[in-house]
């Protein structure tokens, strides 16, 4: 398992979006995103880049590897 | 395909099977089994008597030519579907049903004791099939990065077991000092390397399935 702490679930609720609104907006799908927000899955750069426009939010702030 | 088609289509292959048992069956009682047992044909000669056994299979052969052909159509039909390969195939889990014609690998027992012929001991690889059930439950599923990473990890896993079953056949059967004859050990290897391909095929399905849907997806976590 990735070894690092995920914020996305913080950032996407601020943003007011659903998991599968997000999913759709950076093209992967919603079961990606649970695990990505359970810091089960270690996202490719394009896709944390993605998510980081997404929500609006810094990449370091979203996952951050000790 | 629509339903009202395929009931046709299975409906056409029964007719086919009963006209070629009942043309055998005629063969086997009034025609001397001629094309039914193994015959020369440098010398055939045509009777009238062979006629049902020449229709029953030439119908069969077209209807084997009629599945082929609806097999590539809805092969291509799918890819029309799927633009850009970003989703996987459509395809329906009860085709995993056919793995059960990996029990025709059996038949190589049978057609070794007649004339020493081992290629049906082949047909294991059908057990492959059995994957097509976990396929077809990930039937249009979009192909994210996630995903392919689970597929590469599946397959590398899958084909590791298989090579080392393959591996392991070779070690123990290669020194030809278990099996009485050389024959024996073919076709122990035979089945030995289509089994583990067959595993292969079934286990990159599974494991593809086991790994995209953990218990730990069971909650939504929304």
């Amino acid at each position: 398992m990735p070894d690092f702490e995920c914020n996305l679930k913080k950032f996407r609720q601020l943003k007011g979006m659903t998991q599968e609104q997000l999913a759709v907006q950076v093209g992967v799908r919603r079961e990606t995103i649970m695990r990505l927000e359970k810091a089960q899955y270690n996202p490719s750069l394009k896709l944390a880049i993605d998510i980081s426009r997404a929500v609006g939010a810094p990449i370091e702030e979203i996952f951050i590897f000790e | 395909m629509k339903k009202r088609k395929f009931v046709a289509v299975v409906l056409a292959g029964v007719v086919c099977l009963a006209l070629m048992l009942a043309s055998s069956w005629y063969s086997v009682t009034f025609n001397e089994s001629r094309l039914v047992v193994p015959m020369n044909f440098s010398e055939y000669v045509f009777r009238i008597q062979d006629l049902p056994m020449i229709c029953s299979i030439s119908l069969f052969c077209l209807y084997f030519l009629y599945l082929s052909v609806l097999l590539i159509k809805g092969i291509i039909k799918n890819q029309i579907n799927q633009p850009n390969g970003r989703y996987t195939r459509k395809i329906n889990p009860k085709l995993g049903y056919l793995g059960f014609l990996g029990l025709t690998g059996f038949l190589g027992f049978w057609t070794y004791s007649i004339d020493k012929t081992f290629f049906p001991f082949l047909f294991f690889i059908f057990f492959g099939f059995f994957g097509f059930f976990y396929e077809g439950k990930m039937s249009g599923t979009l192909m994210d990065e996630m995903y392919r990473e689970n597929q590469l990890k599946a397959s590398a896993k899958a084909n590791r077991i298989s090579l080392a079953i393959i591996f392991l056949a070779l070690i123990i059967l290669g020194q030809g000092r278990i099996m009485v004859s050389l024959d024996f050990t073919l076709i122990a290897f035979v089945i030995a390397v289509t089994l583990a391909i067959a595993l292969s095929l079934f286990l990159s399905q599974y494991l593809l399935y086991c790994y995209d849907h953990s218990e730990q997806d069971a909650e939504s976590g929304e």
